[in-house]
């Protein structure tokens, strides 16, 4: 089995500070890390890789030329391989071009049968490149899937978290198939995995490679442009309930709900 | 010893006069409470106080240690109440002093690199706010979320940062200190040398409360690292684990920060509590936390290379490497909600705080192994390998509280007058407090004899946290 | 090139959602500005004409359809097929859908083969004055940042809105009409095979749904006072929420995880039990209407962004709390269609 991972780099955000007198985000020392959400992707194609013989996993990503640390930590949990789609042009794009630089890196990589995604990045938080991926592959896409079963037949049965319970779906490879969390516990990489991730040479691949016009990646690829950025103060300004006594915390609570019409 | 007075309305109403009305909790169980124990073994440890006093500066606890001494009225300082000894358990009831409310962050004095704070700060308060400055400060109990900086000196906490930076002693630079007759004392300060006369400072670290009450705190700062990775090995056998320790430090050219001992029974614990699932969680007895810091990429590339290699040399069943702060978490996750996953079995785990030195811990483990085995108990073990300290954390199997006391209280002093026999001590880093007092007694006799003197000198009347460390 | 404003409605076990009708006081003010059609837009099975009207009720000018018993259940290819026939056939100048599963999947299938712009979880819509263009802001980083973004030359311009944060309002209009959509046979086959529906028995409510939400954090201490939080929950008609840590620790499952990670919720009220307030979770609380927080740490970040910060004990302020609802019957006043 031929599987691929998208994989993206993102601001660590347990870093992220807020000036608290402007709302600026403070940028300095800005460290970035392999999207969290992405982990689950990954570790789950490096599950499927283990119990199927002669499968692959390659771990994509467009992205800067520093991006290749993330695919190396891919690799580092497992991945064979890491492909960085890496081009000037490719600056600016928003979720539909991202995804067709995507889709034209995986055509030309050619013929996975499972192409794993994470939910959404904890950056951009939009979670629509995995579905528009497999709209411009014109392959079948499962999101929200929280577990993945291949059937005897080849047949793979995905659980989709949804609201209120769990959908259970059936479809044939090829497939996107977007993960949440609930899909397993990725662990740490071993020494082998870190040697091997050192050692292993990213391939990068550019716009002309990938036979990506220009007209179809940046912005001038990107149907939406950001018109306005701004920060907002995301303090309110609450009361203060400090009595210890729990009994009269809890009336508090009871007359704040009947004050605000909710009880 | 002439009786302690009962506290009186009259008494309350001088030391709301002192500081505040709210600052007084008297006469209320339920809020009194949960200032009659500490974090060691559950309600048979405790103690209720006749009333708790939260002071906001030195000058009403100096006023309110001057008013118990002339009321003779017992006084016990209590910091975060995450101790495991007892030591800020009212024995003799009277008055518990909480240092909650003085919680400032006084200075962070970057170009002396140290910082001054009150007693009431949460460690990793302080550890956050050095942090923004560029700074480092390396005291790191294993409760620093929850603990004091009072109570870390008080008990000369130790930690997982022990084996690079030494514990709480050696960050100590100068103490504020109300002594027993209300005085207001400066030991110490703002300067890493100091050869005029007695070491005054240390001789209050450590010292639970018994000879003053700490108000200010200098601290030593360090610069931060730049970055860290954290190495998760395990073995099949304790054996091996420890046997690595001196190769593995020996061959990195830094000291780790870090050199964590876990048994295989306290990783299934700590990882069911935890949801996670380890590899090797059948085969080891052992696992290996191994930090180190440096100050980029290639350092700590080097750095794990070198010391990954080696584990496997050493027979290490895999190693796991984490070189960013979620991976790290996962690790770190499994050692720090290690006593909780216990407590989540057995909310009144004891734990025993014995050391000894590195090449004896497979002769503990094992001894404790066995004693578990005689009382039928489990018997988690985890610890700081590269200072010889492990908690073995006994476990009940269904006896009644009563029962449980006696029989936890045999199994730990066993097992710590045996670490006395391998060339360790009773306490590594939790102290004295009253529950290991025999210990104590038992093991350091001269060493009893002079605290006395000394106890005698600064607080004869015995006023402060009295029946603490020895019997008076 | 019309200027109607297109809403998507959708259809469980043969009613409309709640959401359905929320889409449609976004799009009432979008059409209002415009001076254009307010048209609901749904793909199921055939329903009941007095559940469509409930449509119109709630603001919907037109109505266009596809029913069919074979669109029951969701299958992402004949959705977006049907999604695209219909938009390709009458040419709307904006299609919101919910930021729920359904849209966030539907939703970037249709953009992205009628090659358009689509702005997610999109917390704001308005009309620019002088081009008419659609004006989406969306939060981002955590809702470190907010974006405004615009589709400025493909059509539809398209948006998901986050469920709960409008409520459905009736609407008097004079329009009311009804296209219903016939398709041919071929548009049925699907890649997809539905299998079966399971209900997540930790939850009957949908948390992005929930009018009140009682989130829990590591401040709970154990399952066992985690778990006390689903009698408030169940009292206040509500879902249980949990932070990232809770999540990691067990107690619930990741399906309540709120927070950057996790979902982001806009109930009515949202309780925050023993959480500290990271960065990422507060990411998930922001549409809150009221944030009511319990912490023993006053200088939790959570009360920076609470409007009732109570400092004690939170498994103590949750018995007292459910104890004084049993006593008192209080119930939430419910404003659902």
């Amino acid at each position: 089995m031929k599987m691929a991972v998208l994989v993206k780099q993102v601001p660590a955000t347990e870093n992220i500070k807020i000036d608290p007198v402007t709302g600026v985000m403070q940028r300095d020392n800005l460290q970035s890390e392999l999207n969290p959400l992405d982990t689950y992707a990954v570790e789950q194609a490096v599950r499927m890789k283990k119990n199927f013989q002669q499968s692959t996993v390659t771990a994509v990503s467009m992205g800067i030329p520093a991006a290749q640390s993330i695919l190396r930590q891919a690799i580092a949990m497992g991945c064979d391989e890491g492909v960085l789609l890496s081009d000037r042009a490719f600056a600016g794009s928003d979720t539909w071009a991202t995804a067709h630089v995507l889709a034209k890196g995986l055509q030309k990589l050619g013929g996975f049968d499972i192409i794993f995604a994470g939910e959404r990045a904890t950056d951009g938080e939009t979670g629509q490149v995995g579905p528009c991926v497999a709209v411009q592959l014109n392959i079948p896409v499962l999101t929200f899937v929280s577990e993945v079963k291949i059937e005897e037949d080849g047949k793979i049965l995905a659980t989709r978290s949804v609201e209120g319970g769990y959908e259970l779906v059936r479809v044939s490879s090829p497939v996107l198939i977007s993960v949440v969390k609930e899909i397993n516990e990725p662990w740490i990489p071993d020494y082998n995995g870190m040697m091997k991730s050192r050692s292993a040479s990213i391939k990068i691949m550019t716009a002309q490679d990938i036979g990506v016009d220009k007209a179809d990646c940046g912005l001038e690829g990107s149907p939406t442009r950001v018109s306005k950025v701004f920060y907002p103060k995301l303090t309110r300004n609450g009361e203060v309930f400090s009595d210890s006594d729990p009994e009269k915390a809890a009336q508090k609570i009871v007359d704040f709900l009947k004050e605000k019409n909710i009880l | 010893m002439k009786e302690y007075s009962k506290i009186t309305s009259e008494n309350i109403k001088k030391l709301r006069d002192i500081c505040t009305d709210n600052a007084v909790i008297y006469e209320d169980d339920s809020a009194l409470q949960a200032y009659s124990h500490d974090e060691a073994g559950g309600s048979f440890y405790a103690h209720m106080p006749q009333a708790v006093v939260k002071p906001c500066s030195s000058e009403q606890v100096s006023q309110i240690v001057r008013f118990a001494a002339a009321q003779n009225i017992p006084l016990t300082p209590r910091g975060a109440g995450s101790g495991l000894a007892g030591a800020c358990v009212p024995l003799y009831g009277g008055i518990v002093l909480s240092l909650e409310r003085m919680n400032r962050i006084l200075e962070i004095d970057t170009q002396n690199m140290v910082a001054v704070v009150e007693p009431g700060v949460v460690t990793n308060d302080l550890c956050k706010k050095a942090q923004e400055k560029g700074l480092y400060y390396a005291g790191y109990p294993m409760s620093v979320h929850s603990s004091f900086i009072g109570g870390n000196v008080a008990t000369n906490a130790g930690g997982s940062k022990v084996i690079k930076y030494g514990n709480t002693s050696h960050h100590v630079l100068g103490l504020e200190v109300v002594l027993p007759d209300g005085s207001i004392v400066q030991y110490g300060g703002k300067r890493r040398k100091d050869s005029s006369g007695y070491d005054m400072v240390h001789l209050f670290i450590g010292s639970e409360g018994t000879l003053g009450v700490i108000t200010k705190i200098f601290l030593n700062l360090v610069p931060l690292a730049g970055m860290t990775v954290d190495l998760m090995v395990p073995f099949e056998s304790v054996a091996k684990a420890i046997a690595s320790i001196e190769p593995v430090i020996r061959s990195s050219s830094v000291l780790p920060s870090a050199v964590e001992f876990l048994d295989g029974t306290s990783v299934k614990y700590s990882c069911s509590y935890n949801n996670m699932e380890l590899p090797f969680m059948q085969e080891a007895q052992a696992y290996m936390i191994v930090q180190f810091e440096a100050e980029n990429s290639e350092q700590i590339q080097t750095l794990y290379e070198k010391a990954g290699k080696l584990f496997l040399d050493m027979g290490a069943l895999n190693v796991y490497i984490a070189d960013n702060r979620n991976n790290s978490e996962k690790i770190w996750r499994i050692r720090r909600n290690w006593l909780e996953s216990l407590k989540a079995i057995d909310p009144n785990v004891p734990t025993g705080d014995v050391v000894v030195p590195i090449s004896e811990i497979p002769a503990m483990v094992e001894y404790i192994k066995a004693v578990g085995k005689k009382y039928e108990v489990d018997i988690p073990v985890a610890g700081h390998a590269a200072d010889g300290n492990l908690h073995p954390a006994p476990l009940n199997n269904g006896s009644s509280c009563e029962q449980w006391r006696e029989v936890s209280e045999k199994i730990l002093s066993e097992i710590a007058l045996k670490a006395c026999e391998l060339g360790g001590a009773v306490s590594g880093e939790h102290g004295i407090g009253f529950i290991k007092k025999n210990l104590l007694s038992i093991t350091k006799k001269n060493q009893i004899e002079s605290m006395l003197k000394i106890k005698k000198s600064f607080d004869p009347n015995n006023i402060m946290n009295p029946g603490k460390l020895y019997e008076y | 090139m019309s200027k109607d404003i297109w809403t998507f409605a959708r259809v469980i076990n043969g009613r409309l959602t709640e959401t359905s009708f929320e889409l449609l006081t976004w799009g009432r003010a979008l059409a209002d500005s415009l001076g254009s059609s307010l048209c609901s837009v749904f793909i199921s099975s055939k329903i009941q004409n007095d559940e469509v009207d409930k449509l119109f009720l709630y603001g919907a000018d037109k109505v266009y359809a596809i029913q069919d018993e074979r669109l029951k259940n969701f299958l992402p290819d004949i959705y977006m097929k049907a999604a695209c026939h219909m938009i390709k056939k009458y040419s709307p100048h904006v299609v919101i859908a919910p930021a729920d599963t359904f849209g966030k999947t539907l939703m970037p299938m249709v953009a992205s083969r009628l090659r358009t712009g689509l702005t997610a979880d999109c917390t704001e819509l308005s009309i620019e004055d002088e081009t008419g263009l659609l004006l989406q802001t969306r939060p981002a980083i955590g809702g470190n940042v907010m974006a405004t973004i615009k589709t400025p030359y493909t059509v539809p311009q398209m948006a998901t809105v986050r469920p709960m944060a409008k409520k459905p309002l009736k609407h008097k209009g004079s329009a009311r009409e009804m296209v219903e959509e016939k398709v041919e046979e071929e548009f049925f086959t699907s890649s997809y095979e539905y299998v079966g529906f399971r209900q997540d028995e930790s939850s009957e409510i949908a948390l992005n749904q929930a009018e009140v939400i009682v989130g829990g954090g590591r401040g709970m201490k154990d399952e066992k006072n985690f778990s006390r939080l689903y009698e408030l929950a169940s009292l206040l008609g509500g879902g249980v929420g949990a932070s990232r840590a809770a999540v990691d620790m067990g107690w619930v499952a990741y399906p309540h995880q709120i927070g950057l990670s996790g979902k982001t919720v806009s109930p009515k009220v949202y309780f925050a039990f023993g959480i500290s307030g990271a960065v990422q979770h507060i990411a998930g609380i922001s549409g809150a209407g009221h944030v009511i927080s319990v912490n023993k740490d006053p200088d939790s970040n959570i009360f920076n962004i609470s409007d009732l910060s109570i400092i004690g004990d939170c498994n103590e302020v949750l018995e007292k709390l459910v104890k004084k609802l049993q006593e008192t019957g209080a119930v939430i006043k419910n404003e659902r269609v």
